[in-house]
This record gives C-alpha cells, sequence and structure tokens, in this order.
C-alpha cells in the first residue's frame, strides 16, 4: 500500500515525467489505455498552496487518475523510455558520484534528531552548498540551502518585529501616561473653577488639559494600531515562513529526492521548533494524507514516508540482484522497474552496475518489441519474441500473447481459405472483403501476401489473355487464339459475352484444322489438287488464317495445272464469259474429275445455260 | 552369143500400176466427199481465242469436229448441254456446246465424233446449228 501511494505521488512530480496530462496517448502504440473523462467545474474552494495537483492512484487497475485523465503507469511511453535510458546508462560510481554521495551522508548526519543543535544545522547547512556544487546534485541542495536561509531570516524578521513592536509598546505607554496625566490636571481644574464660580470671567468650552489629553490618547492611539500591524505581519510572515518550507518538502518528496525531503524535514523541525507540526495542505493532497494513509499530513508523515521509499528502493534492487540470478527476468525487471520508479535519484539505483541491468534492457527491450508486434498485430514476429522470451525469463507469462497469436493466425487462415474459394468460384466482391479481414486480423500474414501475390496475379494474366483476346479476334487471327486456348478458356471463364465469342472462333479452328487435316491426308496420297481444294475452301471462309494460306500456297504449285484452270474459269464466270468459263471448268475437272469447285461450276454453268433443267 | 530380151513384164511395174490406181480411187474419194461436205466453206473455231474470251466470237459460226466427252445437262425447253472434246488425248480441250431441241432427233452419245456447225451467242456459249457424224 505505502509503495503504490508513493507511485501515485512520484507520478504527481509532473516536473520529473514532463508529461502533458491532456496530451492523448496512443493506445495501440504503447497499450496503453487512456479513458478521458470530463473535468470537473473549476473548485470554488479558497486556492491553496498544495492542493488539486495531486494523482490519484488506483492499485487495483494501476491506473493513475490525474486532471480528469486516467492512464496505465507501468506502461508508459515516457517511462519507458526512461526506464531504458538508465538501464543503457554507466553506474554512478566514480569520484565526484561517491564524493557527493559522501556531503549527503554527512548533511544527513548532521542533521539527526540525537545531536540536533543549531550549531550542526549550521555545518549542515553549509554543507549543502558544497553538495550542490555536484551535478548529481541538480542544485536540489540549494533550494534547500535557500529555504533555510529564508526561514533564518524570516525568523529574524520577527524578532525585529518583537522589538518595534516591545518599543511601539513603550511609547504607547508613554503616550497613555500622559494623557491620564492631563486628564488628572484637568479634573483638578475641574474642582477650582467650581469654587470660583461667581467670578464673572467665562470658562473656555474645551480646556487646554483636555485638548493635550485627547492628542495623547490620538497618538498612544496610532501606537497600539501600529502594534497590532506588526503582530498581524509577524504572525504572517511565520506562516508564510512554514509554507514555503514545507511547499519545498513535499516538493522533494514528490520529485523523489528523498535523501533532500529527509534533510529539509530534520531542518524544518530545528527551525521551526515545532514537532510534529501540521503541513498546510487542502484539496487532493490532504485527502491522500488523511485518506489513503490514513495519516494526518504532518512532517512526521512525510519523514516516515521519504525513509520507507529508501528502504523500499534498497529492497527491490537486492530483489532485482537475486532474481537475475535465477533467469527470473520478468519479476527481476519488474522490481528493478518499481525500484526506479520510486527511487530513480538514489545511490542504490544509481551505482548498479550497467552489466547487470543489461539483462534487464534486454528482456524489457524484448518485451516491448513483443507488445508494439501485437500491437500492430505483426504475429510472426511477436510468435518469435514470445520464445526468445521463455527462453530468457523462466518465470515469463506467455499465455496471453500465445492466445493472441493463435487466435489471430487461425481466424486470419479462415477469412484466406474463404477467400481462396470464392476466388475458385470467381466472386471478386467476396474475395475483396475476405482478404480485407484476413489483413485487418494479421497484416502481415505471409500465407496473405502469397495468396494475394497469386490472385492479383492471376487477375493480371487474366487482364492481359482479356486484351490479347481483343486484339487477336480483332485482327481475326483466329490461328493465335485457337493455339492459346487454354490460356483463353481460362481467362474468360467469369466473361459470358467473350466466351461467346470464343467459343465461335474454337468452333472456327476447328473447322480449319479440320480442313488443314483433310488437306495434309490428300497430300499424303499424293493428291496436290484434292488437299488444295480442302484449304481453298476453308481460306475461303477464313480468309485470314495464316496457315491455311501457306498451305494454299504450297498446294497451289504442286497442282499448278489445275488450280490455274479453275482459276480462269472463276474470273471468266465472273466475266460474264459463261461458255468459256464452262470449257475451263471442264478442263479443271478433266484434270481432277473429284473437284468439287469444277462440278459446282460446271452444274452453276449448266443450269444457266439450261434455267429449266 | 547375145542374149534374148526377156518379154516377161516386171512384177515391179504390177505393183506400182496397182499403188496408181489406188491413189487415184482414194484421191477420187477425197475429192468427192471433200465436194460433198456442207460445212466445208466453215472456219474452224480457234479454240484458243474462245477459251480466252468467248464472247469476241460472238454472232460468228464456227465448224466444230469432236467427240462427245460427257453430257452436262436437258432441258426440254432449251435442249441438250454436251462437252465435247476437240483435239486428242489429255492435250485436247473440252468445249460445251448447246444441242438445241430441234436436233433431238439426232442420238448423242458419249465417245461419238462429230462435226458441228455452232453459233457463238451472248456469254459464249456455242449453239449446234446442225450436225453430221464424221
Amino acid at each position: 500500500m505505502r509503495r503504490i501511494v508513493l507511485c501515485g505521488l512520484l507520478l504527481g512530480g509532473s516536473v520529473l515525467w514532463a508529461q502533458k496530462p491532456d496530451e492523448p496517448m496512443t493506445g495501440a502504440a504503447s497499450g496503453t489505455t487512456v479513458i478521458t473523462t470530463p473535468r470537473k467545474p473549476p473548485s470554488t474552494e479558497p486556492s491553496v498552496p498544495l492542493g488539486e495537483e495531486l494523482p490519484v492512484f488506483d492499485p487495483g487497475s494501476e491506473v493513475v487518475s490525474w486532471g480528469g485523465k486516467h492512464w496505465n503507469i507501468m506502461n508508459q511511453r515516457v517511462f519507458q523510455a526512461r526506464f531504458e535510458k538508465y538501464l543503457n546508462a554507466p553506474e554512478q560510481t566514480d569520484a565526484e558520484s561517491m564524493e557527493y554521495q559522501k556531503t549527503i551522508r554527512t548533511i544527513l548526519e548532521l542533521l539527526s534528531p540525537r545531536d540536533a543543535n543549531n550549531q550542526r544545522l549550521y555545518q549542515a547547512y553549509v554543507l549543502l552548498f558544497r553538495a550542490a556544487a555536484f551535478d548529481a546534485d541538480g542544485g536540489v541542495c540549494n533550494a534547500v540551502a535557500n529555504a533555510v536561509a529564508t526561514a533564518w531570516q524570516a525568523q529574524l524578521n520577527q524578532n525585529q518585529l518583537a522589538l518595534t513592536v516591545e518599543e511601539l509598546k513603550k511609547a504607547m505607554q508613554a503616550e497613555q501616561s500622559k494623557a491620564l496625566m492631563f486628564a488628572g490636571a484637568q479634573e483638578q481644574a475641574s474642582k477650582q473653577s467650581t469654587g470660583k464660580k461667581s467670578s464673572s470671567s467665562p470658562t473656555p468650552v474645551v480646556s487646554q488639559n483636555e485638548m493635550r489629553q485627547g492628542f495623547y490618547l490620538k497618538e498612544a492611539a496610532a501606537f497600539q494600531a501600529q502594534i497590532a500591524a506588526l503582530t498581524a505581519k509577524r504572525e504572517v510572515s511565520a506562516l508564510q515562513a512554514r509554507v514555503q518550507f514545507q511547499a519545498l518538502m513535499v516538493q522533494l518528496f514528490l520529485q523523489r529526492r528523498f535523501q533532500h525531503a529527509v534533510m529539509a524535514c530534520h531542518m524544518y523541525r530545528q527551525l521551526f521548533n515545532e514537532g510534529d507540526s501540521a503541513i498546510k495542505v487542502e484539496g487532493q493532497t490532504k485527502e491522500f494524507f488523511t485518506k489513503d494513509l490514513g495519516m494526518p499530513p504532518t512532517v512526521s508523515t512525510l519523514l516516515s514516508l521519504a525513509s520507507e521509499a529508501m528502504r523500499d528502493v534498497r529492497e527491490g534492487v537486492n530483489a532485482y540482484l537475486f532474481l537475475s540470478e535465477r533467469h527470473e527476468m520478468d519479476s527481476a525487471t519488474k522490481r528493478l522497474s518499481e525500484a526506479f520508479l520510486v527511487g530513480e535519484y538514489m545511490p542504490e539505483i544509481r551505482t548498479l552496475p550497467r552489466e547487470k541491468k543489461r539483462l534487464a534492457l534486454t528482456y524489457s527491450q524484448k518485451l516491448n518489441r513483443l507488445v508494439s508486434a501485437l500491437s500492430v498485430k505483426d504475429y510472426e514476429q511477436a510468435e518469435q519474441l514470445i520464445k526468445e522470451l521463455e527462453a530468457m525469463a523462466k518465470d515469463f507469462d506467455s499465455t496471453k500473447a500465445r492466445a493472441a497469436v493463435e487466435t489471430a493466425k487461425t481466424v486470419s487462415a479462415l477469412h484466406l481459405a474463404k477467400a481462396r474459394n470464392a476466388a475458385i468460384a470467381g466472386k471478386t466482391q467476396t474475395v475483396e472483403e475476405e482478404l480485407k479481414q484476413a489483413a485487418a486480423i494479421w497484416p502481415r500474414n505471409p500465407a496473405l501476401l502469397e495468396l494475394s501475390t497469386t490472385l492479383f496475379g492471376q487477375s493480371d494474366l487474366q487482364q492481359k489473355a482479356i486484351a490479347d483476346f481483343d486484339q487477336l479476334l480483332s485482327q481475326g487471327n483466329l490461328r493465335q487464339i485457337f493455339n492459346d486456348k487454354l490460356r483463353f478458356i481460362a481467362a474468360l471463364a467469369t466473361d459470358p459475352e467473350r466466351q461467346a465469342k470464343l467459343k465461335k472462333v474454337l468452333e472456327d479452328a476447328q473447322l480449319i484444322e479440320a480442313a488443314i487435316a483433310r488437306a495434309q491426308e490428300f497430300a499424303r496420297r499424293g493428291d496436290a489438287a484434292g488437299a488444295w481444294e480442302a484449304v481453298e475452301r476453308a481460306a475461303q471462309q477464313f480468309p485470314d488464317d495464316v496457315k491455311l494460306n501457306q498451305l494454299r500456297g504450297n498446294y497451289s504449285s504442286e497442282a499448278a495445272s489445275f488450280v490455274e484452270s479453275l482459276r480462269t474459269a472463276q474470273r471468266l464466270e465472273t466475266q460474264g464469259q459463261t461458255g468459256s468459263s464452262l470449257a475451263w471448268y471442264l478442263k479443271a475437272q478433266r484434270h481432277y474429275p473429284l473437284s468439287d469447285f469444277a462440278r459446282e461450276g460446271i452444274e452453276r454453268l449448266a443450269k444457266k445455260i439450261l434455267p429449266s433443267s | 552369143m547375145a542374149r534374148r530380151a526377156s518379154t516377161k513384164p516386171h512384177a515391179a511395174w504390177f505393183l506400182a500400176v496397182a499403188l496408181l490406181a489406188t491413189a487415184a480411187i482414194a484421191g477420187g474419194y477425197l475429192l468427192m466427199s471433200k465436194i460433198n461436205d456442207p460445212y466445208r466453206t466453215l472456219h474452224s473455231l480457234d479454240v484458243l481465242t474462245y477459251l480466252e474470251n468467248g464472247n469476241s466470237l460472238r454472232g460468228n459460226t464456227y465448224r466444230i469436229s469432236g467427240a462427245i466427252w460427257d453430257s452436262l445437262g436437258w432441258s426440254p425447253s432449251a435442249g441438250r448441254l454436251f462437252a465435247i472434246e476437240v483435239g486428242t488425248g489429255r492435250s485436247g480441250d473440252l468445249l460445251p456446246v448447246l444441242v438445241p431441241v430441234s436436233l433431238n432427233h439426232v442420238n448423242l452419245q458419249k465417245g461419238q465424233r462429230f462435226v458441228f456447225e455452232v453459233e457463238v451467242l451472248e456469254g459464249g456459249i456455242l449453239r449446234v446449228k446442225s450436225l453430221r457424224k464424221e
């Protein structure tokens, strides 16, 4: 409980953390959940030296509430960064640091309550300036020395004021005596004037004695007013000096300068000689003492807390050394981070050898990387880190991390399987949705990358195949389409319109292939004219087919006479030379009696000559 | 002593006379046949010209001598269409001739040789005006 309270107190030192409370924390990056709550309305309570600035720590959730914000102290990026910086820093065991610690110890001994006196206080006061000269002190001893000097000055002023008040009292009393004297003279004069009532001379309204008495009474009243003012000033001055010193003590405590806080507490007791004097605090600071600690805010409480913190830091460091030797790095690192959080400026923390801190650093870095990997959903990296951490720290609890990794992997694999099935079914939208979900769960999933590459690669190939198909179709290059038919069949599977065109192309190509096969068969039997006729008929239907045209050329040279006869017949037929054309058809038929072209030409022209036949 | 010349006629003379007589008979026969050929005044069809451009011969009448190669068709109104082979063997050409209805009484069979009097009609169609066996 005490340590938790200390944590709360220490985090309250905004100077230390240099953290803006209103600045939103990125939960994903630091693993910290920040809940912003509405700020309290402006307090109507009177302003006090120490009050609303204190954070409140909830030990159940390790969450600190401060200024309407809540955050987990153990996951603070600032703390992590500072802790890693400390773990990387060399131990402060140089002569200067040792000398500084020696000076601090001397001051504390001089201020020990056992032999407290003004002389030892003064010696300690002098040593404060020597300690302030060291870099490690950061000028804190100067602040303490200044506070002491201010207190002394205040006391001196109070003494001076007391003397002045005494003088004023004497003067007032003198004036009062004079007033009494003139009052007595006036009384006597009044009695005499009563005996001489018969005299005709008139008596003045205000006698000289009365006037003098009034004057001295006014003087005395003025002195009294001055005395009252000086007395009030003295009391305010005393209160101010105490409050300033108390503020310094609390500030040192909040800054985790426990040695300085202890010094200040001892000095305060001697300077103000008030024993367990109450610390003038209000608001949450007061609640912190009364509610959380169950003690009133006194100098003794502060001193006790500071001493306890110092002891706790020593124990934390010892625990770290013990646990790290037993390779229980999780607990060891936690103990060291707690000790560091509380006693960052304590000599036990500062003098811990760097080599011994490196273990915690390595573990801490790996742990932070694991948190980062999990927060960015890099589960492959997270799995690797879990293995490393398990090997490094016997007490590392990998259950949650492993569960997160395994769950993400399973769900991601499920979505990928769905995406794969959808791709096979040609459901593009479903593929996109499933890939999106898989990527959201495990963005760096290698299987996701592989599947995406395959699918998008297929998509690219498909797009290219479609473009090629369109181009070849526009060129009438059925031969190329037929040669790549497998590629086009796959690419156009989801495109019904092009699929119909492809079907027609393939049917035509089959006709061409059949004609070619037939021609080749004729050619094999030595029937060049028959081979030519076979390819010629197909070429009339598919004039752009390269292979057909090539075969036409080959066979026409082999059956040149027949082809020439037929060509001449066709030419003359188109010229209206029916008789001559028929003669050439007959000639062609004589060359190749099985010629379909010749037979058809003869029949056609015969019908023309004999219309009613 | 002088030998007496032979009075027996030489056999060669008989042979020569026989040949002359035969030639005279043949010549006479040819002359007679020539004199009796009704198409003797007609020009033979220039087949090559016809094959190149039959229309150029339109309106002319020619004589064609050839054998029936094949029947190409028949029409009760237009007549019969035959392919006749002019020339000999595979080097000969085949020409289509239209035998009109008026010549239906003439039997035309494959392989028979005829001499045709043909007229070149529009489109280079050869219509037989008359014919006779060779």
